[in-house]
C-alpha cells in the first residue's frame, strides 16, 4: 500500500513532505529505541515512535525507512525539522497513541497481505 | 476500606489462596469394596449426601444418595459401592488457586468438590462453597485489620500531636547514575502516602511527579534528595541536588525539548517530558537553579479537596 | 481482554505471575519511554507493551498501577526485574514478536489503545 493512501486512511498529518508519497510501505516498525531501529527495522517500513530528537532522521535514512510517524501529538523542533528537509525524510503525524496506530497499519498492510496469499 | 476496594482484595485473594488452605481435611470416605449398607449408615450418620470412594489413599469415584436409591432397587442393600458409584469424578488439585474451585461450583452446579494431590491423586480434603467463604473472611479479616491498624495509627498523626502546625518528613537519597532503580524512592514514597491514607488519585500524582524528579536526579547529577513534607492539606516535595544546574529552565519546561545524550534516551529516559509532566501533576511548582551549583525543584500537591 | 486471550494471540512465555491470568485489561499502551507512560496511561487497568527490560520499568508501572507487562522482541528480564515484579503481583510476559506485530494482533483482537479509552 502506498504511503499516501496509508497517510488518508489513518488520517495523519504531514510535518515535513518528502516528495514522494507514492511510494510502497512494506510493513511498521514500532520502537523509542534508535539502536533498536538501527538493528532491527527493514527496509521500506513506516517508523512509528515517540521520539522527536534530531537523531530520529539520520537514523531513518540511513535505514532507508519510507517514513516516520510521530505519535501522541508531539511535534519535533526546527531543528529536527530542517534536518529532514535536507535529508528528504518524510515525517508525519498524529494526535493517536503508537498502539493504534500500529494497530491500524497492520491491518492495512499486514491484512492485504494475507488476502492475496 | 471501601467496597469498591474490598471486592478487589477479595478478587486477589481467591487468586492468591490455594484449595489447600480452604478445604476441610477431615474427609468421610468408603473403599470400593465396601457394601451398600456400609454406606447408608456413613450418611445417615454423619447426615451427609455423598461420599468420596477412595482405594489405598486414592479417590477411585464417588457415591451419592441418589446412586444409592438405584442401586437398591436393583441389586439390594448386600450389592457393592464399586458397582454403583460414579467413576469419573470431577474434582480440584490442592495446589490451585482458591478461584478455579469457585469457577468449578459456577460450572457444575455440584455442592462439593473431592481435592486430590496433583501427581498421586491422593485424597486430601474436600471443599464446599461454605468452605471457600469462610477462608475469604478468615483472610479478609486480618489483612483487614493489618493494613487498618497501620493506617489508623498513621493517618490519625495530626490529629494525636498537639501542635500549632505539624509537618512529617521523609529524605530519600538518590544516587547519580543508578538508572536502574530510577523509581525506586519514589515507590517507597508512594506506599508511605497511602498509609497516611491519602486519596490514590492524589498519591498518584505525586508519585508520578517524585518519579520524574527522581529520574532527573539520576541521569543529570551524582546524586541528590527527596525531601518529602507532609501536612495536614499538602505535601510539598523538594527534589535537591548540587549538578551542573539547568541552563534554560523555560526550554526545558517545553515538552520534548532535552538536553539528555543518547544513551540516556536508550534506556528510556531524556524525551524532554520530564519538567512538562511534574508540572502538570502539580498545583505549584517552581525551580531555583544555579549554573555549576545545583538545582532544587520543588512541586505541591494540594490534599484537601 | 484477559491476559490468558493476550498470552495466546502474542505466542508468550509467562515470566511470572501465573496465578494472576485471568485478570482483564482494559486497553494497551506499547512504550520505550518511561516518561511517556508515566504522562500518559489512564487510569484502570492497561497492558504495557516495551522493549525496556530493567528494574525501573517496574518502578515506573508501579506508580501508576499497571498490573500487566509484556516484553516485546524477545527480550527477556534480568532477575532483579522479575524479583521486583513478583513483590508487586505483577504479571510480566514475554513475546518474540516485534512490537508493531504485537500492538497489530491485539488491536486486531479488539483490544483499544489509551487514547481510544474513555472512561
Amino acid at each position: 500500500m502506498k504511503i499516501q493512501e496509508i497517510k488518508d486512511q489513518l488520517s495523519l498529518s504531514v510535518i515535513v513532505d518528502a516528495e514522494h508519497m507514492d511510494r510502497e510501505v512494506t510493513g511498521g516498525y514500532v520502537s523509542d529505541m534508535l539502536s533498536d531501529v538501527i538493528a532491527n527495522a527493514e527496509a521500506g517500513s513506516l517508523w512509528i515512535t515517540l521520539q522527536t530528537h534530531l537523531n530520529i532522521i539520520p537514523v531513518a535514512s540511513l535505514k532507508d525507512l519510507a517514513g516516520i510517524v510521530i505519535v501522541n501529538g508531539r511535534r519535533p523542533d526546527e531543528e529536527t525539522l530542517s534536518k529532514a528537509r535536507q535529508e528528504k525524510v518524510l515525517v508525519l503525524g498524529t494526535e493517536l497513541q503508537a498502539f493504534e496506530v500500529a494497530g491500524r497499519l497492520y491491518q492495512l498492510v499486514i491484512g492485504n497481505k494475507d488476502e492475496d496469499v | 476500606m471501601t467496597d469498591n476496594l474490598t471486592s478487589l482484595r477479595i478478587q486477589e485473594l481467591a487468586y492468591e489462596l490455594r484449595i489447600a488452605d480452604a478445604m476441610s481435611t477431615e474427609v468421610i470416605s468408603v473403599e470400593s469394596d465396601a457394601t451398600i449398607m456400609n454406606v447408608r449408615e456413613t450418611l445417615r450418620d454423619k447426615r451427609i449426601s455423598g461420599l468420596p470412594v477412595v482405594d489405598n489413599h486414592k479417590l477411585v469415584g464417588i457415591i451419592s444418595i441418589e446412586n444409592l436409591l438405584q442401586s437398591v432397587i436393583t441389586s439390594g442393600i448386600e450389592g457393592r459401592v464399586k458397582d454403583s458409584m460414579v467413576s469419573e469424578v470431577v474434582s480440584v488439585n490442592s495446589d490451585e488457586p482458591l478461584i478455579y474451585a469457585v469457577r468449578k461450583f459456577d460450572q457444575f452446579g455440584y455442592g462439593r468438590f473431592p481435592v486430590v494431590k496433583r501427581d498421586s491423586g491422593e485424597l486430601v480434603g474436600i471443599i464446599t462453597k461454605g468452605d471457600i467463604v469462610k477462608c475469604l473472611l478468615r483472610k479478609l479479616e486480618v489483612n483487614f485489620h493489618e493494613e487498618e491498624i497501620e493506617k489508623y495509627r498513621a493517618s490519625h498523626i495530626f490529629e494525636d500531636i498537639h501542635s500549632d502546625h505539624t509537618t512529617l518528613t521523609f529524605q530519600y537519597k538518590i544516587k547519580g547514575g543508578e538508572y536502574k532503580s530510577a523509581g525506586k524512592q519514589s515507590g517507597n514514597l508512594k506506599v508511605n502516602l497511602l498509609r497516611l491514607g491519602i486519596t490514590p488519585t492524589i498519591v498518584r500524582r505525586i508519585a508520578i511527579a517524585s518519579c520524574e524528579a527522581e529520574m532527573n536526579i539520576i541521569i543529570f547529577t551524582d546524586g541528590g534528595e527527596l525531601i518529602v513534607a507532609v501536612e495536614e492539606d499538602k505535601i510539598k516535595v523538594n527534589a535537591i541536588d548540587e549538578g551542573p544546574g539547568i541552563a534554560d529552565v523555560e526550554k526545558a519546561m517545553h515538552e520534548g525539548y532535552s538536553t539528555a545524550p543518547d544513551w540516556v534516551r536508550e534506556l528510556g529516559f531524556g524525551a524532554g517530558m520530564g519538567l512538562p509532566n511534574i508540572k502538570n501533576c502539580s498545583d505549584e511548582m517552581s525551580i531555583d537553579t544555579k549554573l555549576g551549583k545545583g538545582t532544587n525543584l520543588e512541586f505541591i500537591v494540594n490534599t484537601r479537596t | 481482554m484477559n491476559i490468558q486471550k493476550i498470552r495466546d494471540i502474542l505466542d508468550a512465555e509467562v515470566i511470572c505471575g501465573e496465578r494472576y491470568m485471568d485478570r482483564n485489561v482494559k486497553m494497551a499502551c506499547g512504550s520505550d519511554l518511561m516518561s511517556h507512560v508515566l504522562a500518559h496511561i489512564k487510569e484502570g487497568d492497561v497492558l504495557l507493551l516495551t522493549g525496556l527490560t530493567t528494574p525501573q520499568v517496574i518502578y515506573t508501572s508501579d506508580a501508576v498501577d499497571i498490573k500487566v507487562i509484556s516484553f516485546v522482541r524477545g527480550k527477556q528480564p534480568e532477575q532483579a526485574t522479575i524479583d521486583l515484579a513478583d513483590e508487586r503481583k505483577m504479571v510480566l510476559l514475554c513475546t518474540t514478536l516485534p512490537m508493531f506485530e504485537s500492538c497489530g494482533r491485539l488491536y486486531k483482537e479488539g483490544l483499544i489503545g489509551c487514547s481510544e479509552y474513555d472512561g
